[in-house]
């Protein structure tokens, strides 16, 4: 007999077989500091060693210590970009974690709840769950006298119900406090074994499946692909970096401090310099004043952050700045929600500032895309000289492991940037010249023979400030012409789905994945649809105009209350009459399956 | 030779103090035979955010009250730059005031003219910041940078011209270019330029303006002998002039750029120079 067994209260399980499972989903919930998120990472490298893929979203409050903070992990033989319905374990560190995350436990889904704060609140979970209570917290403190090694317990009990082995389980505790010494990983491993010893002692598991590698879960080993775990965040930061990338100016933002804290640590080696401004306003003017003198420049904020830029944008616009500007838009309005997602900047993002000027605004839909957009819009923003435009959404925060970038692929664009031979070679040289591709050649300070003037008041070719209304006109024409001489390496929707469905569903950023998994589904009930993703947001390609056209009907779905996706597209020309909204913008991830009920009623109601 | 553009003809009033601000970076530029090629002069909004045009250098027009941190991110850029930002009272001490404060705590190299007239000239006559007493608050009392300049621990170059003291200014901004050249931090010239239309102040600040110098044993580089020397003078009706402080604390740059790796401005074409450093990234990634 366990000698902790006297406090454990379980519930048997019904049958014996362990359940085969290509695709599990475990929550771990608590208070913010609980490890949460350690829990998660450990089962992540577990899992990934065995060759599954993963996705994994966190929900933090902003706060460090304190708050309410959710860890979701998904792993699966297949690769899946999203949560699923359903949450199969949930590790909760407290009631609030069973309250917040009863609503997606499933009818055969486990339950491991840490009874130190009280006693488990069941009325929010279905009655047929299968429970694990344990007092993590005391029996920590008890026996290694931390609470802080709750994490590595709740991961041995946690490894036990999931099947994995010791070995396993060890390896990964060793993986991720490589950093330590011997001393100090050495009470971690103690919670671990004591959290194999509580699931021993506990009879939710028989004698049989609370061994190593037993459980009541089988999980396939499949073959290990040389892959990358990786945010949307980082990848896009990696992708600026890769191109050339080298200033970085920002002011603190959840959730797009990540990429500020990323290009912090990794710029100085490569020669770059990031600085945190005052304000928004400081940090896109010093990246402009940065990229003027011909550093490749990058700012990132969220909603509120890009509202004050504004101003700025439309400046470099009109200027002809190259800059890229990163927004992880989070629900808004206002300071809205911050740590929640949304997919709502889009009328700020298109149409934000004054008058028009020429810019771009890039939709990437995984980390691949994030970083490749990463490049495309440092490489664009020197091609066009303009501001550029990366719309982030949750993906920015979501990790998913992915095949590891090809580094050797990242090809840099100078567009038309003067050597000093060429600019000597020059009999004169004009900022603004006016050219067939819109694209003027471009000098920075410091080069002999090329001084010029930059403004953002309408000026002549020489940068000299001009309101004559022939060179206005010509001025404008220029500058929109360069969006023209680019938009071939502008990236067109993705396609995917069924060639031959009536129905047609759009979608942007994250939702891809998620629409992925509901159309699927949709298939299984005989319902075939046709999916795009645009992924250039500003200007609208002509792909996403004929993909309208070419179905019958088009839910253009996303997360936000008006339809900024679909007005957009609207407003570029698709048939409006075609085109009905799935919105949701409660704050929370979408989940397939309410995206398969959304799109079934809408057809329903025909 | 490449031709560039032709430098502009001032467009201010005549009598206008901003003539004598751009006279004395003619002057300054031509004394320490700064290359036109390597210097970048950045402009606020407003008559004073004109002068880029008019000297042949590089120069760029910011938008209004942005010239600190755009001067700042060209200056990190290209640390070999002889960067100058100028602008008005308005652009400098009320929409960018927030920038001002943090400009002096940063001291980056470079050099910031401000043009006070008490007045916004191009919006035609409102009354800006540093007005005794302005319109709608009476009771209001002017902005002093030199005061809060003072009192920001890291600012290392404090000075104050008048345009109707063309000697003395032509010889503060030689000094202002200096320190912000030899890498030493922020040269504040903040320069008296009376607006003839709209606040015409000449014979006013000629009076009272009264170089420290003239003050009692004053220590340029003492700065709290320079505060209360100048809330003295201000109390007896004077405009302190001169060098109001100037000494030495470590600037942005230098905990910032690295010169060796920083190439961040020179045309780089491919990542043969750091394949290494991004693999070793990438790596840490693998799962
Ligand atoms: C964001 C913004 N707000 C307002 C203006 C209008 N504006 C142009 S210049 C100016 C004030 C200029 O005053 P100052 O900086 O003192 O320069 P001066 O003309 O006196 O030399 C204002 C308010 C603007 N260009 N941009
Ligand atoms: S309005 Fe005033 S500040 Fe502007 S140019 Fe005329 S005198 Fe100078
Ligand atoms: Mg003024």
């Amino acid at each position: 007999m366990n000698k902790y067994s006297t406090d454990v209260k379980s519930v048997v399980k019904k049958d014996n077989t362990p359940l085969a499972c290509d695709d599990i989903t475990v929550v771990t919930a608590g208070q913010g500091g609980d490890g949460s998120v350690t829990v998660i990472t450990l089962l992540a490298w577990a899992l990934a060693q065995r060759g599954l893929h993963l996705f994994s979203a966190n929900d933090i409050a902003s706060r460090i210590k304190g708050g309410h903070a959710a860890a979701a992990l998904r792993s699966s033989r297949n690769y899946r970009g999203c949560l699923g319905d359903n949450v199969d374990i949930l590790v909760a560190f407290d009631g609030e974690a069973i309250e917040k995350n009863g609503q997606y436990l499933g009818a055969e889904s486990v339950v491991i709840y840490d009874t130190s704060r009280g006693p488990l609140p069941k009325k929010f979970i279905p009655d047929t769950t299968r429970i694990i209570e344990i007092p993590f917290s005391r029996f920590s403190v008890r026996e290694l006298r931390r609470d802080l090694f709750k994490n590595c317990l709740g991961f041995g009990v946690l490894a036990r119900v999931m099947g994995l082995s010791d070995e396993e389980a060890h390896a990964s505790i060793r993986h991720r406090f490589k950093r330590l010494t011997a001393e100090n990983i050495k009470p971690n491993i103690q919670a671990l074994e004591l959290g194999f010893e509580f699931a021993a002692g506990h009879k939710i598991l028989t004698k049989e499946e609370a061994q190593s590698d037993h459980g009541l879960y089988k999980l396939p080993h499949l073959e290990r692909e040389d892959r990358i775990m990786i945010s949307g965040n980082d990848a896009t930061a990696f992708g600026f970096l890769a191109a050339g990338g080298r200033f970085f100016a920002g002011y603190p933002i959840t959730p797009a401090t990540d990429i500020m804290n990323w290009l912090e640590k990794r710029l100085p080696a490569f020669g770059g310099v990031v600085i945190q401004g005052e304000d928004e306003l400081a940090a896109i003017n010093m990246a402009i004043g940065a990229a003027l003198s011909g550093a490749k420049a990058m700012t990132a904020s969220s909603g509120p952050g890009i509202a004050l830029m504004q101003e700025s944008v439309g400046h470099c616009g009109s200027a002809e700045i190259p800059l890229v500007i990163v927004d992880c838009q989070r629900a808004g309005p206002s300071t809205g929600m911050p740590t929640k997602l949304e997919q709502n900047d889009l009328g700020m993002l298109t149409q934000g500032s004054n008058g028009d000027f020429p810019h771009i605004v890039l939709s990437p839909g995984s980390p691949q895309e994030c970083f490749d957009y990463g490049v495309l819009a440092t490489n664009l923003s020197q091609a066009a000289q303009c501001p550029v435009y990366i719309a982030l959404d949750g993906l920015c925060q979501f990790t998913y492991t992915i095949p590891a970038f090809d580094l050797g692929d990242v090809k840099i664009d100078n567009g038309k940037r003067l050597t000093d031979e060429q600019l000597a070679k020059m009999s004169e040289y004009q900022r603004y010249a006016i050219t067939e591709d819109g694209i003027s050649p471009f000098a920075v300070p410091g080069q002999p023979g090329g001084m010029n003037l930059v403004t953002g008041n309408e000026r002549n070719p020489w940068g000299l400030v001009s309101t004559d209304p022939v060179n206005r006109v010509a001025m404008m024409d220029k500058r929109a012409r360069k969006i023209e001489s680019v938009k071939h390496q502008l990236p067109i929707g993705y396609i995917w789905g069924d060639d031959n469905a009536k129905v047609g569903v759009i979608c942007m950023g994250m939702i891809g994945d998620v629409l992925t998994e509901a159309s699927e589904r949709l298939a299984e009930k005989n319902i075939a649809v046709r999916c795009h993703r645009p992924r250039t947001l500003w200007p609208i390609l002509d792909d996403t105009i004929e993909f309208v056209r070419e179905c019958e009907r088009v839910y253009v779905v996303e997360c936000n209350d008006s339809g900024q996706l679909a007005r957009l597209i609207k407003g570029a020309g698709a048939p409006a009459d075609k085109i009905e909204s799935i919105l949701q913008y409660d704050g929370l991830f979408m989940r397939p399956g309410s995206l398969v009920n959304a799109i079934l009623e809408k057809e329903k109601a025909l | 030779m490449t031709t560039t553009y032709r430098p502009g003809q001032p467009i201010w009033c005549s009598g206008c103090g901003h003539y004598g601000v751009q006279g004395a970076l003619k002057y300054a530029l031509t004394a320490l035979n700064i290359s036109a090629c390597d210097t970048m002069i950045l402009s606020g909004i407003g008559c004073s955010g004109t002068m880029q045009n008019n000297l042949g250098t590089y120069g760029y027009h910011t938008m209004h009250g942005r010239v600190l941190p755009t001067a700042t991110g060209t200056a990190l850029a290209n640390p070999d730059l002889t960067v100058i930002a100028a602008g008005g009272d308005g652009d400098g001490y009320a929409i960018g005031a927030g920038h001002f404060v943090h400009a002096l705590k940063r001291n980056p190299s470079l050099v910031y003219i401000v043009m006070n007239n008490g007045t916004y000239g191009l919006t035609k006559g409102q009354d800006s910041p540093t007005k005794n007493g302005p319109k709608w608050a009476p009771a209001e009392e002017g902005f002093d940078a030199m005061m809060l300049g003072l009192s920001i621990a890291s600012s290392s170059f404090l000075a104050r011209g008048f345009s109707g003291d063309p000697k003395q200014l032509n010889s503060l901004m030689v000094k202002a270019l200096e320190h912000a050249r030899s890498g030493k931090g922020l040269a504040l010239l903040e320069v008296m330029s009376p607006c003839v239309t709209y606040n015409d102040t000449y014979p006013e600040w000629d009076a009272m303006t009264r170089d420290v110098k003239t003050q009692d044993s004053y220590d340029s580089n003492d700065k709290a002998t320079a505060f209360a020397t100048c809330i003295r003078m201000k109390q007896s009706g004077q405009i302190p002039t001169g060098i109001i402080y100037q000494g030495e604390h470590p600037t942005l740059e230098s905990a910032m750029v690295n010169p060796k790796l920083n190439k961040m401005s020179k045309l780089v074409k491919n990542n043969s120079g750091c394949q290494g450093e991004l693999d070793a990234i990438l790596n840490g990634y693998r799962i």
